[in-house]
Parts: structure tokens; sequence; C-alpha cells
């Protein structure tokens, strides 16, 4: 019989005047593999976090294996047998993978690791020393580790979040037969988080349902549940837009010839021989796992990194040897990946933020016009329909929806002629992802040439007129889109190439 | 039965730096009680006598403001490097620099006027300060130096030079085994206004508002907050982190050199180890008090003037002088204790 | 006579190295668990004045050296309560803390500046003039050995044990650790405390054997020193325990170069081994390229619902 091994009563957790968690009813089946559907923002994974003890509820109770936990706090919850592979990796980053595996007061292979390490590593096809440090391992190398951690500690329940985000298509289905084994060889109860219907499909037995903080759905049975059911559940009435390929291009605005980039101490080529161009009106989409010079190559041809060779022409103009004020002047646009960091200053405030583009603009000399700033902030939250209850609080107090838009409103409002768009909608509601795909898709129609990053595949192929695949530093394959498909564009960003 | 657990708050309240201040204020003046009361002394008097013997009349009101310059100034030199979110630990030496480089162009130039000689002092005092920054600010933009451990390291290279100076090449023949320098000359001395407050107080408000305009109005102001939020969005902005970084250094360590120079020309009135004395230290509790808020320095920075002329003059009863200086470390750590309240709650958990 | 002189040298250096390098290695435990102590001026002077006034009081040094050590540690935890729990700036609050332990050690111990102590911390074996290395290594004090014990110890702790594993995945990268199921936390607290009483050790030391009398700021800075050392020994103990003993050389130095008939100002020769921390320093960053060693959280607070 089905057994309950894990179950949460009226679960409720707010941050700030957020309500992440509004009266949460769960549960899991021992030894099965389950589903937590819902689109970004939803609180799969603050209910996660609730259950591996990171975030403590307001109001509610949890049962393991049908006791009653009073307090559960990461080391709890990890004596329970819960274990978590969160989205962002929690791995020491210069400790080796044995450190990673074995520091935990609930490893279980104290004695026997080689053994313990050698199996799992065959299981999860992972060839890396266990001494060797966790920062020399590739993006999805580090995920088999982060699984393998919770093996290793004894987790029974295993909550993994958004584990396909960084994998190729085959590294996708690689996941799939390791977590069936857990689970039939060795009775591991699995929750899958995803805001991905093919993957909710493919991977798991039961389905539960999340919506703005709600649990709207519990316990379908995955065969019988339709695609649409589960959109409809998802985001109610929004439907996802199609977008029109019909578009005109016109004069190549952007190329770049032989791009090559190493790393600083190392002989390591982070770019070699990257040569592209792209045409007024169109989008380029670059697909590629993490890690394979995307980064290097936005900050490259945004000015920001200036350490390279090679040749840089927005508008047959040679920017290769000026920094970023030319690309400004030439406008040029970059929406970072890293939102808060790069893109966005922490610590300062929207209204600081919203100006870094305008605010030579808005000077008499030494002097700040700040009613000028104002003015600019207030035309951007028009334009972009952004939510900011107070100007002068921190950028980081805004949701990450608004954070993007403002990002992005600040980019565009100069109806630039190059936009370089790296994971414009990563963490985005499903409301704020149309919102962005629609500002590129006018942008593009406007006439600007877009280079869309991203690591979701979907996107891509949904925005695209030509995708590239970037692998370990170099363009190993060029699609037009309607000669691309996920298989073959999957392969490639293996790096698998005839 | 009950459980708590810890949140943070959605947002601050506004005057929450204040408050805490306050709070922080009362906690220390009741440790200070305490402590007056194991040593068998009254702390209603003690109190009321440090007040009156440092607020109660004209001139013991301009000496506690005197007292509270270099606090002000170096506070707001440490503001300012703020912006670019580094510390200023070095304000120690950078006011002995600047009284150093007072003395030196004192002794090797001559003005006829005495106004212009005293604004060219002050302006070298503002120049020492900054040298004594070069080598922090340098190593940190150019090789990301802890710029903790220079500046600090950097005091004791200062005083310890400006102990040599006034033991060797600079001793003062006339002054019998103690070591300091010559005095400079009365057409220098800074002028007082009011009987005894010091021209370097009417400096201050000048400053005070500087800074303010420096941070929240100026164009540079901006750019030195956009640096010190993060390099590269500094540098995609086409604001070169570099030097934003290096001038906000430069600047604070100006500042804490033109109080050495008021001190010198206004106090001291010489070269010694009596320019300082910790007040490069205490400054920095004072600006973090206020949350780097330059009104605020101006106000806790006299506040702690007072308290500082009041600690020195209860020696008179037997009171250690140190009394100041606990009651000052007090306020900050009863003001962090505070603050700690302002932006976490406390909540309790019910039953689902 | 130049062997004594020598052997005077390295009697003085070992002398002041112990002093630093007990200080300083209770602040890289600190360090290690991702805490910044600016407060270790402050520290071994409340260590100093305690230790100072027990042995005035009771003449059991024994006893004085327990209260040095445990009045500093109870003085860090002001600093680990303060950062770790209500979780403020550490950098405000460990500057705090030096100024609050100078003025109130220099409070306490008003009564006691020139008074005499009838029982010190002797030497293992009391020597005068000590004219070889053995007889050095004898007229050295119980501390000077207890130093090296817990060299060895601390190392061999970070480096095999379970306990010290865990201190340093804690220091390097705390929510990784915290999600491990480490107590990020406790294990700060603790180790705020442990720094603590080394410095508290490094204080007794300084005015019951060292010096051996109180006074104002006795500490000169020493404290300042330390923190300088343990990012100049690169956050492991032998290294730090080697710039002890350069720095300690320096120390030792300053009154013996008259000897060695130098024309330099003693004034300027006493502002050399400040110079040569800077500089050695500063040459130290620019050749690890920023790859120093520190523990990737210092200085930073943890707090778990951060998001």
């Amino acid at each position: 019989m089905n057994q309950i091994i894990l179950e949460t009563k009226q679960i409720s957790k707010s941050f700030g005047k957020v309500q992440a968690l509004n009266n949460i009813d769960f549960y899991l089946y021992k030894g099965k593999i389950h589903g937590l559907l819902g689109e970004n923002g939803a609180g799969k994974t603050s209910l996660m976090n609730v259950l591996s003890g990171v975030y403590q509820p307001e109001k509610g109770s949890i049962y393991i294996n049908g006791e009653k936990q009073v307090r559960l706090t990461p080391d709890a919850s990890l004596n329970l047998g819960i274990g978590m592979v969160h989205q962002e990796f929690r791995l020491i980053e210069d400790f080796s993978i044995k450190d990673n595996l074995t520091l935990s007061k609930t490893n279980i292979y104290i004695k026997d690791f080689k053994k313990a390490y050698d199996k799992y590593s065959k299981i999860f096809s992972l060839s890396a020393e266990s001494n060797s440090p966790v920062s020399e391992l590739s993006v999805g190398e580090k995920q088999k580790i982060e699984i393998m951690k919770l093996i290793f500690s004894n987790s029974n329940i295993m909550l993994l979040d958004e584990p396909t985000a960084v994998l190729t298509p085959q590294e996708t289905d690689q996941l799939k037969l390791s977590l069936d084994n857990l689970s039939q060889e060795d009775g591991k109860t699995i929750v899958l988080i995803t805001h991905k219907l093919n993957e909710i499909k493919q991977f798991t037995e039961k389905i539960f349902v999340m919506k703005n903080g709600e649990m709207i759905a519990k316990d379908l049975k995955t065969k019988a549940v339709s695609h649409k059911t589960l959109v409809n559940l998802m985001v109610g009435e929004i439907t996802s837009s199609k977008v029109n390929k019909d578009n005109p291009k016109g004069e190549v605005k952007l190329r770049i010839e032989n791009i090559l980039h190493k790393k600083t101490e190392s002989d390591l080529n982070i770019l070699e021989d990257v040569t592209l161009s792209i045409k007024s009106g169109e989008i380029l989409g670059i697909a590629g796992v993490s890690g394979n010079g995307q980064v290097e190559l936005a900050n490259i041809i945004s000015g920001i990194e200036q350490n390279f060779n090679g040749n840089i022409f927005i508008n047959d103009i040679d920017v290769s040897i000026k920094g970023v004020r030319a690309r400004k002047e030439l406008n040029l646009s970059y929406v970072p990946e890293n939102r808060l960091g790069v893109g966005l200053a922490p610590g300062v405030s929207v209204l600081d933020n919203s100006a870094i583009k305008e605010y030579s603009a808005a000077s008499y000399g030494p002097h700040l016009l700040k009613n000028k700033l104002l003015e600019h902030l207030n035309l951007l939250i028009q334009e972009f329909s952004i939510k900011v209850p107070d100007p002068k609080a921190e950028v980081s107090t805004l949701s990450g929806g608004n954070m993007q838009k403002i990002l992005m409103g600040r980019e565009l409002i100069s109806n630039p002629e190059v936009i370089i768009a790296s994971q414009p909608t990563r963490g985005l509601d499903v409301r704020a992802v149309e919102a962005i795909h629609s500002l590129i898709i006018h942008q593009r129609d406007n006439g600007t040439a877009v280079m869309l990053f991203s690591e979701d595949l979907d996107e891509l192929f949904k925005l695209s007129d030509r995708i590239i695949v970037l692998y370990e530093g170099k363009i190993i394959k060029e699609f037009d889109i309607d000669k691309a498909s996920r298989q073959n564009v999957g392969l490639a960003m293996a790096g698998v190439h005839e | 039965m009950s459980r708590y657990i810890l949140v943070k708050k959605a947002s601050i309240h506004d005057l929450s730096t204040f408050y805490s201040f306050l709070i922080g204020l009362i906690i220390s003046i009741t440790v200070g009680s305490i402590i007056l009361l194991i040593q068998d002394q009254d702390p209603l008097d003690i109190f009321s006598l440090m007040l009156k013997l440092s607020v109660g009349s004209i001139d013991s009101l301009s000496s506690s403001l005197n007292k509270a310059i270099p606090l002000i100034l170096a506070g707001l030199g440490i503001a300012i490097m703020n912006t670019v979110k580094l510390w200023n630990i070095g304000a120690e030496g950078q006011m002995f620099l600047g009284a150093i480089i007072v003395n030196l162009v004192y002794i090797n130039t001559d003005f006829g006027s005495p106004s212009l000689h005293i604004f060219v002092l002050l302006i070298s005092g503002f120049v020492g300060g900054s040298i004594c920054m070069l080598f922090p600010a340098i190593t940190k933009v150019m090789f990301g130096v802890n710029e903790i451990i220079t500046t600090l390291l950097t005091n004791y290279i200062i005083i310890g030079f400006t102990v040599y100076l006034i033991n060797g090449p600079w001793k003062d023949l006339n002054s019998l085994n103690f070591p300091v320098a010559a005095y400079v000359g009365e057409e220098v001395f800074l002028p007082t206004v009011f009987g005894r407050l010091s021209i370097g107080f009417i400096i201050c408000i000048l400053c005070t508002f500087g800074t303010y305009y420096l941070i929240d109005k100026s164009v540079l102001g901006y750019e030195m907050r956009i640096t010190g939020g993060s390099r590269m969005t500094a540098i995609y902005a086409g604001i070169n982190a570099k030097q934003k970084t290096f001038i906000a250094m430069l600047i604070g360590g100006g500042f804490a050199g033109l109080a050495g120079a008021i001190e010198l020309l206004g106090q001291t009135h010489r070269v010694s180890t009596g320019i300082s004395q910790g007040f490069g230290y205490t400054a920095i509790i004072v600006a973090a008090i206020t949350g780097m808020r330059p009104i605020g320095i101006f106000i806790v920075g006299s506040l702690f003037g007072v308290l500082t002329i009041g600690g020195s003059v209860i020696q008179t009863v037997g009171v250690s002088s140190y009394i100041a200086d606990i009651i000052q470390a007090t306020t900050l750590f009863g003001a962090l204790i505070a603050l700690f309240f302002f932006t976490y709650q406390i909540k309790e958990v019910k039953d689902g | 006579m130049a062997d004594v002189q020598l052997m005077g040298l390295v009697n003085a250096t070992l002398q002041a190295a112990t002093l630093l390098f007990i200080a300083a290695l209770g602040e890289l435990i600190t360090e290690k668990s991702g805490v910044l102590n600016l407060g270790v001026e402050g520290m071994i002077s409340i260590g100093a004045v305690t230790g100072f006034i027990t042995a005035i009081n009771t003449e059991n040094i024994f006893l004085a050296i327990t209260m040095g050590i445990f009045s500093a540690s109870l003085f860090a935890s002001l600093h680990a309560f303060v950062t770790v729990v209500l979780k403020q700036d550490q950098t405000v609050s460990g500057l705090t803390l030096t100024i609050l332990g100078l003025s109130l050690s220099s409070l306490l111990g008003k009564k006691y500046v020139g008074r005499k102590l009838v029982t010190k911390i002797d030497s293992i074996v009391d020597i005068s003039e000590p004219d070889t290395l053995l007889e050095v290594l004898l007229n050295q004090s119980i501390i000077f050995y207890i130093a090296i014990v817990l060299m060895f110890t601390v190392t061999y702790i970070l480096k095999y044990t379970l306990y010290g594993r865990r201190l340093e995945a804690v220091g390097e990268d705390s929510r990784a650790a915290d999600s491990m199921g480490l107590k990020v936390n406790k294990t700060q607290f603790i180790a705020t405390c442990v720094g603590g009483a080394f410095a508290g050790l490094s204080g007794v030391y300084l005015t019951l054997s060292y010096v051996p009398y109180w006074t104002d700021n006795m500490t000169s800075g020493r404290g300042w020193i330390a923190l300088a050392l343990v990012i100049f020994g690169g956050w492991k103990p032998y290294r730090t325990a080697i710039g002890a003993l350069i720095f300690g050389l320096l120390e030792a130095l300053v009154p013996r170069l008259q000897t060695y008939s130098f024309e330099i100002s003693p004034y300027l020769l006493k502002i050399t081994p400040y110079l040569i921390t800077l500089f050695v320093l500063v040459i130290l960053t620019i050749y690890k390229d920023g790859k120093t060693g520190s523990p990737g959280n210092i200085g930073k607070t943890f707090f778990r619902e951060n998001r």
C-alpha cells in the first residue's frame, strides 16, 4: 500500500509583506517520484526550504513517518533523512569532492568512502578524482556531486529544485534513469521541483501544483492528467504568445571576428576563434550549457572585459580597443546574466540604479539633477509597468521580475542598435516572462540586432531566427531556426558534432 | 507550547539609526553609573558635574566643541570613504602627518599676511592627510590590498615618525626634557570666536555641508556610490572605478589631515604626541553610530566632544578619565544591540 | 662575547614572538570560522590586566593565568554576541571592542600601576646570560612551550579532524555548511571565544613574564600586529609562527642595534617592524594575486533566511 512518509498541514510563511506560503497541505508517498509544479514565484522553493529546515514556518506542522516535528533546522532535517539539492548549488568550491561529501554530520560512508564513491561515480557516470576541488568540475558534474551528497548523507527524501535547468537534453535523460534507479532500487522518495511541463510528464508519477503561494492541486496522477489541465492550473488564463518569424532583416549591425580570450593565469582558452554577425531585425540565440564562455563573450562585446584578441564592429565601426563609453555612444545595450552584481549595483537605491546610462545627461557640471533622474525613473515605470514602491529603497527590495524590468527598461529606453541579453527571464514568473519576451520582439521589429544568451531551449526556439551553440568557448554549430530541433541542438551543447 | 522564530523585517524604519543611538546612550549612561557606583561615587553628582564643567559656561562649551572638531572632520572623512565601501582606520596617522606637513610648510615659508599663511597651512594639513593615504590607496586600487590593515599599520609608522621628529630634528630646546617641537608663531594661531571657540569649528560646519553635498547631490558622489555597490556595475556605467576609489580615499585622508592641522594651529600650537589621543578611532564609532550621515556625525561628534571634556575634568574629583571612552564605546555597542531589534523581529509560531 | 650577544638576541626574539604568536593563532581560529575580530588589542589588554590584578592579590600564578584567559574569552563573547547572534557589522564591533577593552583595562588597572609582582611566570631554568641555544631554550618560560604545542595541535585539528574541517567549512561557505547540517552560529560563537582565550593567554604572558608590570597601553599595538600576522601567514599556523619570529626579531633588534654601532635614531628603528610588515603584506597580496588563503566568508554576516 502507498505509505505516506511526509506530510505538511497548513504551512504558512511570509517575507515582509509577501506571503510566500499560505496554508499549504502537502504529502509524499514513500518510494515514489513526485513533481511539484508551478511557475516561478509560486512558492515551490519556499516550501522545499521549509522542509529542509532553511526557512522556519510561522504557522503549521510537519509530520515525518507520522511523527510531528517540533522544530526543523537543517541538521534536524538531515537527521530525519530529508536532503535538498538547491537551484544554486551549495558546494564549497575550494574544498575537495570528498570533503563536500563527507563533512555532513549524517554521513554514513566514513570508513568505506572509497568503495561508495567508486560505486556511485559509476551510476552517475562521473569521472572525477575524489580529492580534486569542486571548482574544477563542470556544472553538470557539480550537480551529480550534489545528488551524491544526498546519498552519502543517507537522505531518504530527496528534494531536487529545478535540476534540469543546467543540463543538456541528453544529461536530462541520464538524470531520469538515475532517479528511477534510486526510487525503485533504493526506495528513495523523490520530489522534482520544476516549472517545465514536459519534465513533470517525463519524470514523475504524482503531481502537486502550486500557484501564488497556495497548493491548488494535490496528488494528480501524471499519466492521467493532460497538458492543458496542468497549464490552466499553473498559470490560469495567460497563454504563451506565438512569435511571428516573418520579421524583415536589414544590414549587419554587430560583427565580431576571431575573438580569443584566455584565463589570466593558465593557458586555457575561454573563448577561441569566435566569429559571428547579427543583422538589424534579427535575433541570434546562443545556446550552451552554463560555463562554456557565454558570460565572458557577453562581457567582451559589451566592453566590460577588455582583455581579449579579435575585432568587434558596431555598424561597421571598430570598437575593439575602445571601452564601454564607445559602445554607449554607438547605442549598444547590455542586460547581463548577473542581474544583481553587474547589471544592478547591490546596496544602491532603485533611483541610482535606473540612472546608470543617463546620469551624465542629468547633471549640470558637478551637480546631479535629482529631479531629472526621478523623471527618467518615472518614464521607465510607466513604459514598462514596473512596480517601485519607493525609489530611494535599495534595489534588491524589488521583486525579481521588477528588478529585471528596471534593468531592461533602462537598457531599452534608448532604442538601441544592438542588445546583448543574457538569461533575461531566468527565475521570472510567466507574466513577467511574457512581458520581457514582447519587449525583445518589439525591439527586434524596430530594427535592433539582438543577441540572446539563454539556457532555456524553449525560449531560444521561441524567439530566435538563428541558433549558435557555444561549447568550450568555440562555436561548435550554427542552425537556422527551421533546421533546429531539441535533439540536434542538445547534441551540439554536449559537444557532439559530425 | 509556543515556539519563536527570527525573521528579518520588511523595511527598516527611517529613524532607526537615530533611535538606536538614543538607546545606546541610555545603556551607556546606565553602565557608566554602575561603574561609578562600584567606585563609591554618586552617578548623579558626577554626571551633573561633568555637564556643568563641559557645557556650563561659554568657555567650557567652546572647549568641548573644540575637542569635537577632529571627531567630526575625521568622521566625515570616514563617511566619504564609506561611499566606496572602504574603511579608514588610519585617521590617527593622517592627523599626525597633517600636523607634520603644516609644521614643515610653516618653517619653510613666509607670507606677509597671517590669514593667507593660515589658509595655506590648513591646505597643507589636508594635503598631508592625503599623502598619508597614498600608499593604502595605491595598493588598494592597483592590487586589492586590504585597506584596514594598511591604514592601521600606517598609523604606527607616522606616529613613530612623529616621535622621532620631536626627539630629534624638531626637538624644542626650550622644553626641558619634554619631547615636543617648537611652537609655531603666534601670527598663525587659529583665531577664535566667542572667546575660545576655534574657527576650526566653523570649518567643521562648512565641511559638514560640503560632505553632505558631495555624497548626496554631486555627480562624483553618485559615481562613488555605484562603485561602492559593485565595481562591475561601475565599469559598465563607464565609471572609472579605480579613479573614484582613489579620490574617495584621498579626500577621506585629507579631512583627517585637516583635523590635525586645526589641532596644531588651534590647540596645541606645536607638533607633539598630543595632536591626537585616539580620536582617529573614536571618529569611526561616531561615523558608524550615525549610519555615515554627515549631519549626524556633526551632532554626535559634538556630543562626544562634550563627553571627552567632561571625562577629563572629572579627574579632579578622582574619577578616571577613561570613563568617557567607556561611555563612548558602550554607546555604540548599545546602539548595535538596539539596531538588531529594528532590523529583526521575533515572531511566535502557531500550530497548524 | 659575541655568542652572548647573539644568544641574547635569540632569547629576546623568542619571547617577543611567543607573545605575538599566541594572539595571532587565536585570531586565526576565529577567522577560520568566518568571523573577523578586530578587537585583539582590547582582548590582550583585558587578559593582561586581569591576570596582573589576580597575581598581585592572590600571588597564585596558576589562578592568574586562568583568570586572564577566562576574562578575555568572556570579553570576546561580547563581540560574538553582537556579530553572530545579533548579526551586526563585524568591523565596527571589533574596533569598538578594542576601544572598550583598552579603556576598561586602564580603568581597572589604575590602582596597580607601578606595583611589583611577588611571583611571576618564571623561566624553566633561570639563566641570566644564556650563551648557547640550549640555554636560551631552557631560559624560556612554559608559555613558550605551550605556544609550540598549540601550534602543532591547532594545525593537526584543522587538517585532520572532523571538527577542524567543519570549522573551515563554516568559514569558507556558511550557506553550504548550513545545508550540510553544520551549526554555523554555534561554531562562530565558540571560535570567537577561543580566539579571546588565546589573546588572554598572550596578555597574561605580557604582564606576568615578558614585561612584567602594568601600565596604560602596555599592548602598544601588538594586537594589530597579530591581526596582520594572520594575513601574513596565509591563515596557516606554521607560517604565522614564522611571521611572529620575524617580527619578534625586529622588536628584539631595536634596543640592540646601537651595540652593533648603527648610526640610526632609535626612534626611527622602532618604526622598521611596521614598515617591513606593511611591505611584506603588500608583496604577498600582489604575489598571491588575490588568493591569499582567506576564508571565503570572512567578515560576512550569516543569516539563514537571507534570500
